[in-house]
Parts: structure tokens; sequence; C-alpha cells
């Protein structure tokens, strides 16, 4: 028998509570490397990964590009990256979305101009990231009504949606000119929201788990592994 | 939150709230380095008339009521004081074009704003904020006599954020096209016929 029941039932329904989050949290990612030349770094060359801005409509997010930066720059096998707006700054306007490189045979072309290759040298990069892609919500269903009245404030309802991260990376050797692998990341998840009195959302980390991943495959992918 | 607010449907109704709350002005500030080029052996005097430093366009709803006040002068005055001496060996700017013609320079250079476009996510249905700024680009000589005069187009565009205002993803666009100006400008300025002709001869 079990001397504690409120504290028994409080606790099951605490962890029900936790596993419907972790249920309701659920991102599935596929990572797809494809791998078209030898890489290798040195201690003291560098990293930076940019965002495709030439879409018409969409942008990648900055935020999603500084996120896969931040992480490909810390923890194991961490390497050495220079921030995108840092990097586009000092190379500006060469790296804007109407002049930027689209192909490796437009780096060669650019890298003639002794500005432009003595601003690489400077920072010492090795390897340009090019990340391109979106995330996406569909499946919005259900609805959520809010009252306020005299005795309080109260919202009622259900809403969930899908969200679609796809992201492709394209990774460049400045040293040769060439695009030396691509690595693709997809991920999804589904999102809830249900609302008794408060709204609790569960929200699907869909990109966060793109950006981890794609960073833990790219920091392997440069490093050779 | 606004993806949030989009989601559960509660997006309208803070819509609906904010709705007839008059005008929203925008003053489109921004940072613009300097473009690393190579300089031209030329002096050019840079005038800004009063249309371009006071330069605002006016956003209408559908229903005809004013929604945006973008003013965008000051910025574009900032952005060409960043990019011409960046681009010509020598470059002054003058208030007036008496003044630019005693400057003892190659030329004078008068930017003008002709068109301005603002593209919200509400009416495109995209999820992108985007302006779109054409410019007559005019050289003249001190006489005043046109040396080139040709057309530039600039655009920019940013995402739909969390936590981010209509106001702020406006001129983050903004801002975008400015670059988009400054990048196609100091790129292509050797490139248009009449101002390469004009080269040769300094």
């Amino acid at each position: 028998m079990n001397p504690y029941p409120v504290f028994a039932e409080g606790y099951y329904k605490f962890c029900l509570l936790i596993a419907l989050s972790v249920i309701a949290s659920c991102t599935s990612t596929t990572v797809d490397e494809f791998r078209q030349g030898e890489t290798g770094i040195t201690s003291d060359e560098t990293v930076v990964v940019l965002g495709r801005r030439q879409a018409s409509d969409y942008e990648t997010r900055s935020e999603f590009i500084d996120c896969v930066g931040e992480k490909m720059g810390r923890g194991d096998n961490a390497l050495n990256i220079i921030p995108e707006q840092e990097f586009i700054d000092a190379m500006f306007p060469w790296f804007e979305p109407r002049t930027a490189p689209l192909r490796t045979q437009d780096l060669a072309k650019l890298m003639a101009e002794d500005v432009v290759a003595d601003k690489m040298g400077e920072f010492g990069i090795r390897y340009i990231v090019w990340v391109d892609g979106f995330t996406e919500t569909s499946g919005r269903t259900g609805s959520i009504s809010c009252t306020v009245g005299p005795g309080g404030a109260g919202c009622f309802g259900f809403g969930t949606w899908e969200d679609d991260s796809n992201f492709d990376a394209r990774i460049w050797d400045v040293g040769s000119f060439t695009n030396v692998g691509t690595i693709n990341t997809d991920a999804s998840g589904q999102s809830y929201l249900p609302a008794l009195v408060i709204p609790i959302p569960l929200i699907a980390r869909v990109e966060a788990n793109a950006c981890s991943r794609l960073a833990d495959q790219l920091k392997g992918f440069v490093k050779g592994s | 939150m606004n993806k949030l607010l989009n989601k559960t449907g509660l997006a309208p109704m803070f819509a609906l709230l904010l709705a007839n709350c008059g005008v929203n002005n925008v003053v489109i500030e921004g940072q613009f380095p300097t473009p690393n080029i190579s300089k031209m052996p030329v002096s050019v005097a840079v005038y800004y008339d009063q249309a371009l430093r006071d330069f605002a366009y006016l956003e209408y709803t559908e229903t005809g009521s004013e929604e945006f006040n973008i003013e965008s002068g000051a910025s574009h005055m900032e952005l060409f004081n960043s990019i011409t001496p960046a681009m010509f060996e020598q470059v002054i700017f003058v208030e007036s074009m008496e003044e630019a013609q005693t400057a003892g320079v190659d030329a004078i250079f008068a930017p003008a704003i002709e068109e301005f476009q603002l593209a919200l996510p509400a009416k495109t249905k995209l999820d992108v904020y985007e302006v779109w700024i054409k410019y007559n680009m005019r050289l003249l000589t001190v006489q005043g006599d046109y040396i080139a005069d040709w057309v530039v187009t600039s655009y920019g565009k940013s995402p739909t954020e969390t936590f981010r205002t209509v106001e702020g993803a406006i001129n983050d666009a903004a801002v975008v096209a400015l670059r988009d100006l400054a990048s196609t400008f100091s790129l292509s300025f050797g490139d248009v016929p009449e101002v390469r002709d004009w080269l040769k001869q300094q």
C-alpha cells in the first residue's frame, strides 16, 4: 500500500506531462552528406558560414547561420569560425546578395581582385560554407478562444501545426576553388498548443535541431573525418 | 511571438485592435561599411538636392488610409557619404550647385530617388518584407551639363521574425536595399558607357 497516495498521484501527473511534452516536441532529423573532395584544416585556418539570399520568396535567416557558426566554433573538434556579418561587412561590396559568387568559378574570378584576396588572407579563410534553406509551417489546425470577465480570464481550445526545415550546405575550398561537398539537413516536427485556462505551448524545436545536426556534420566534414 | 499569434489565430484580433491607430513613422537607420574597391583618379563634388534630403514614402492600406511613413533621406545621404570617398580620389560634399561649380572638381555627382516601393507580407502573402528603390544617378560637368544620366535599382528583403516589429522589419529591408544600391553603384559606376568614356579622358 502506498503511504503517500496524493504525492504519488501528483508524481504520475507530472510524469505524464513531461512525457507528453517530450512526445509533442519530437523532431525527426535526416542528414545527407555528399563528399566530392578531400578536406582538412590547420589551426591557423578559418571557416565562414554564409546564408544564401538570392531566392525571391524566402530568405535564409541570419539567426540560423549564426546558430550553425556558433555551434561549429565550440565543443569537440571546434573550428575557428568568422561571424557572417563581420565577414560580409569586411568584404563589402563583394558578398552582398546581388554580388556574391554563385559558383566556384565566380569565386576564382573574385579572388583575382587584390582587395578581395588580401581580405581573405587576413581572415585566413580556408572554407566557405553556403547555407540555403528555410523552415516552413504547414497543417495548422484547431482554434483557441480567450475570454476576459470580471471574475478573471482564460483560454480554451487546441491548436497544432507542423514545422519542416530544409537546409543545404555547400562547402567551397578557397584554396582550390572547388566545391568539396554538400550536406542536406531535413528536420520536421509537430507542435501542439492545448489551452485549459492557460495555453501550454509544446513546441517542436525543429530549426534548433536542424542547426545542431548540421553544425556537427559540418565540423566532421571539414576536419576530414 | 508573431508566428505564435498567427498560428493561434490571435493575429487578426490584435490587428483589429491596432487598426485606425494612425500612420506609423519609420526612420531608416543602418550601418554602411566602406567599400573595398580601387579609387578612380578623379575629384568629385557630391550634391544632395532638397528632394533627396527630405525623401519620405507613404504606404497606404487597401482602404486608402495612411499606414507607414518611411523617412529615408538621411540614411541615403549617410550611405553616399560612406561610399563616394572610397570610389573617388577626392570628394567634397557641397550644399548647392553654385558651391560645386567653384570647388575646382572634375565632376558633380547628384543622385536622385525616382521611386520607392514597399511590399508587406499581409499583402503579398510571402514571409518577407520587401523594399524596391529606383534612382536616377547624374554625373555633371562643373558647368552643369550632363556627362552621364543613368538609372540604378536596388532591392532588399527581410524575413518575418519572432519578436520583431513591422517597423523593424521594414527598416531591415530598406537597409538591405541601401547596401544593394551601394554595391551595385560602386561596382558598376565605371561600366556606364558615358562614364567610361569620360574616365578615359581624365
